[in-house]
């Protein structure tokens, strides 16, 4: 294993494959603060050089958290499928990454080669694309799931409907998710962040979207967004749970400060699949981001893309509906700008879909990011044409709880009609009937909440 | 015998299409344009003009439903209020607490390792710890073994601080002396976070350390305070280790029942000797009110800014 290179006689050398990785990327604030980023442009390109000879099955062999240290890489290396990854294990990330690229790569082999991948794999290789490039391998990638409806087909952007609420009032809550659904929105999910993190009120939210997607005959899903102790808690009281959520991180150590393990998500997989609501095959919902490793001091001086590209190793176990990145959510401190947070977001959405995930994309922004409304809306229109499977939706883009900036309501036909991606067919079918839309094209009702009982 | 090339129909034919084309306009002839009729009105949903549905989503939330779309996007009116409020929040975390503040309200000053705005958004670690000279000059001159060390800062808002700030800080001061305790140097750090507590707490060997800062903005709000208490202020503790008061402005908890409620935490600390998850509100719960219930945002009725 060569980690040298040399450009205009100058020899760069690393001590590791992880800071041949770290080093690797693309300039991020979060890279900097955990003080792994490379010193200056010619040593990043030295890094890719060495990256681009490094064969993947080298990789295998050196994840960036040790084995011995780490349920997370253990989960990765003992599931990982040996067809797959032999398949793939000669090819040097440089030749992998024009494989990606190649036209005779489609969609199925793509789904083929996923479980054979670590994230050290999906990480390397979006260190060596441009933004592109990880756009134009993210359109080919094929990963619909079912719920209580298809997500991820050809041709399809989807979205979450996030009707959050400051002090959870489910008045209030329903007036932003009816004005939601008359614009096409909540197609993958119905999905509140809730203030009070109780089994309780979770139960009381997730009644209040049943009815009305029951009045309405709405196919969706509800969820919400609790911790997942709260949510095994709250299928006790007797409420309709489609899906069921958790935060995640890369490693084992910044996962105990979310409060979960592997063992706690195989136990509330296997209650969700006996007590759940909804019929279809996958019923998890992972959000990630990259930086909160770091945040928790948990990032085993990896830099934060690798860092985020194994949250999806951990995600990928319990084929879940819905993973999404929140990409501006976490702050300046780790990603710095518009340039950064826009390059994050098509880096997550090219590595979860790599390894076979349903990826969305929370498109935000914080008020203290050096960001425009402008470049956000920019965001969003490459990632419809990335394919990106879905985009938050909630009232001009505002969430009232969080305080931070995403994806409005108004954005989503704008977007579907821009890049001609129509919704879910079993929510597309139910919007024409209505008048709101018909797949891209927005209809004479698009707006009008007189159409909902 | 010729060496010139064959006659060439293919030539003709092009130059004779370029031809046509040069001279027929691509577009179909313009239509005659009648004047184009107003648009009927669609505005941000203020008190006066409002639909009903908005109306009434009003009693429930104050996020923006009912304003109605043109084509998919927003209309005039509703973009021009959405600027605004971004514009304010922008600014509040723009803002910088001018250098001989803290020193005009009588306040020690004090200065994070952070040296300027945009180091302070890069790096929580640096605006975690008093520069040297900050850190010197406190030790030796701050009043030493105090029950309460109360700091006001700036963290992300600026703007708050010097608007609700001295409010909050003297009517939680008072607070803390009607009860007898021994009240640290009143002070004020620029390029603060939150975890700056701890070692400003640390060398004057408080009891407690109560740090008040701007919060992180939301769209149209910039003036909302936070606080954050500890027991046994030390480097080293974490998020753990505190207790919190959020969204403290005129719209919130307005700053004279927050710096009641803050010394009923303090003096909840003091009597149990632990902060954090571990302390036990209970005790004192009717006291705290709202407190008690956790730090949540009650919704604010959201204002027009823009009138023309």
């Amino acid at each position: 294993m060569k980690l040298s290179a040399t450009i205009r006689g100058n020899s760069y050398t690393f001590r590791s494959v992880k800071e041949v990785l770290a080093r690797a990327n693309p300039p991020k604030s979060g890279d900097d603060l955990a003080g792994v980023s490379a010193r200056d442009p010619v040593e990043r390109v030295a890094a890719r050089a060495v990256l681009s000879q490094l064969t993947l099955g080298e990789l295998r062999a050196n994840p960036v958290v040790p084995y011995e240290q780490d349920e997370l890489t253990r989960l990765v290396e003992d599931n990982l499928d040996e067809g797959a990854f032999n398949a793939v294990k000669h090819l040097s990330v440089g030749q992998f990454r024009e494989w990606l690229l190649e036209p005779t790569t489609t969609g199925q082999k793509l789904r083929s080669v996923a479980p054979g991948l670590t994230p050290e794999m999906a990480a390397a290789a979006c260190k060596l694309m441009s933004n592109m490039d990880l756009m134009v391998v993210g359109a080919k990638c094929e990963v619909v799931v079912r719920c209580n409806n298809t997500l991820g087909l050809p041709g399809t952007l989807s979205s979450r409907l996030q009707p959050n609420h400051p002090t959870d009032d489910v008045q209030g809550i329903l007036y932003s998710a009816r004005e939601g659904l008359v614009y096409g929105c909540g197609d993958a999910v119905i999905g509140v962040n809730p203030a009070t993190d109780t089994p309780e009120s979770t139960a009381e939210i997730l009644r209040a979207l049943g009815d009305l997607r029951a009045r309405n005959g709405i196919p969706t899903q509800q969820c919400v967004l609790s911790h997942v102790i709260v949510q095994m808690k709250a299928l006790a009281l007797d409420c309709p749970m489609d899906l069921m959520f958790q935060s995640f991180a890369g490693s084992e150590s910044a996962n105990r400060a979310f409060g979960i393990s592997v063992a706690l998500m195989d136990e509330a997989y296997d209650l969700m699949r006996r007590k759940k609501s909804s019929t279809g095959p996958n019923f998890m919902y992972f959000e990630t981001g990259q930086g909160n490793a770091l945040s928790s001091d948990a990032h085993h001086g990896a830099d934060q893309v690798t860092m985020e590209a194994r949250c999806y190793g951990f995600a990928r176990r319990y084929k879940p509906f819905l993973v999404n990145t929140v990409v501006g959510f976490i702050g300046p401190e780790y990603l710095e700008d518009g340039p950064q947070i826009t390059r994050a977001g098509l880096e997550d959405h090219f590595m979860g879909k790599l390894m076979g995930l349903p990826m969305g994309c929370d498109a935000c922004f914080t008020y203290h990011a050096k960001m425009s409304q402008d470049e956000l809306e920019s965001l969003k229109v490459l990632l419809g044409a990335a394919g990106c499977t879905y985009l938050m939706s909630m009232p001009v883009g505002d969430d009232i709880m969080l305080n931070y900036q995403s994806s409005s309501f108004h954005d989503i036909p704008s977007v579907r009609s821009l890049v001609k991606k129509s919704p879910a067919p079993e929510f597309d079918a139910w919007l024409a009937a209505r008048g709101i839309s018909s797949g891209h094209t927005p209809g004479e009702r698009l707006g009008d909440v007189s159409v909902l009982r | 015998m010729s060496r010139g090339y064959p006659e060439s129909r293919t030539r003709d034919l092009v130059a004779q299409l370029r031809r046509q084309l040069g001279e027929n306009d691509p577009n179909p002839p313009r239509q005659p344009l009648p004047e184009v009729a107003f648009p009927p009105v669609r505005v941000f949903p203020s008190p006066r003009r409002r639909s009903a549905l908005a109306e009434a989503a009003a009693a429930h939330t104050t996020a923006l439903v009912g304003i109605g779309a043109v084509g998919t996007r927003y209309a005039t009116d509703v973009v021009l209020q959405f600027q605004a409020e971004l514009a304010v929040a922008h600014g509040a975390v723009a803002a910088e607490l001018p250098g001989d503040w803290a020193e005009s309200k009588g306040y020690f000053p004090l200065i994070s390792r952070v040296t300027s705005h945009r180091e302070f958004l890069l790096r929580p670690d640096l605006g975690r710890r008093l520069s040297e000279a900050s850190a010197a000059k406190w030790a030796a001159e701050c009043k030493k073994d105090v029950d309460v060390q109360p700091i006001l800062a700036d963290g992300l808002s600026a703007v708050a601080t010097q608007g609700a700030g001295p409010e909050l800080m003297g009517g939680f001061i008072a607070e803390c002396e009607r009860r007898g305790w021994k009240v640290g140097t009143p002070c004020c750090a620029k390029f603060a976070r939150v975890w700056l507590e701890d070692e400003i707490g640390q060398l004057a060997r408080a009891k407690v350390a109560v740090i008040l800062l701007g919060e992180r903005p939301g769209l149209g709000t910039g003036d909302g305070l936070s606080a954050y208490l500890v027991f046994n202020p030390k480097l080293g503790n974490t998020d753990g280790n505190r207790n919190m008061m959020s969204n403290i402005h005129a719209r919130g908890i307005p700053p004279a029942d927050a710096a009641k409620r803050l010394a009923v935490l303090a003096q909840l600390m003091l009597e149990q000797g632990t902060s954090g998850v571990a302390l036990d509100l209970a005790p004192r719960a009717a006291e705290l009110g709202e407190a008690a219930k956790g730090g949540y945002r009650k919704p604010e009725p959201r204002t027009r800014l823009v009138e023309v």
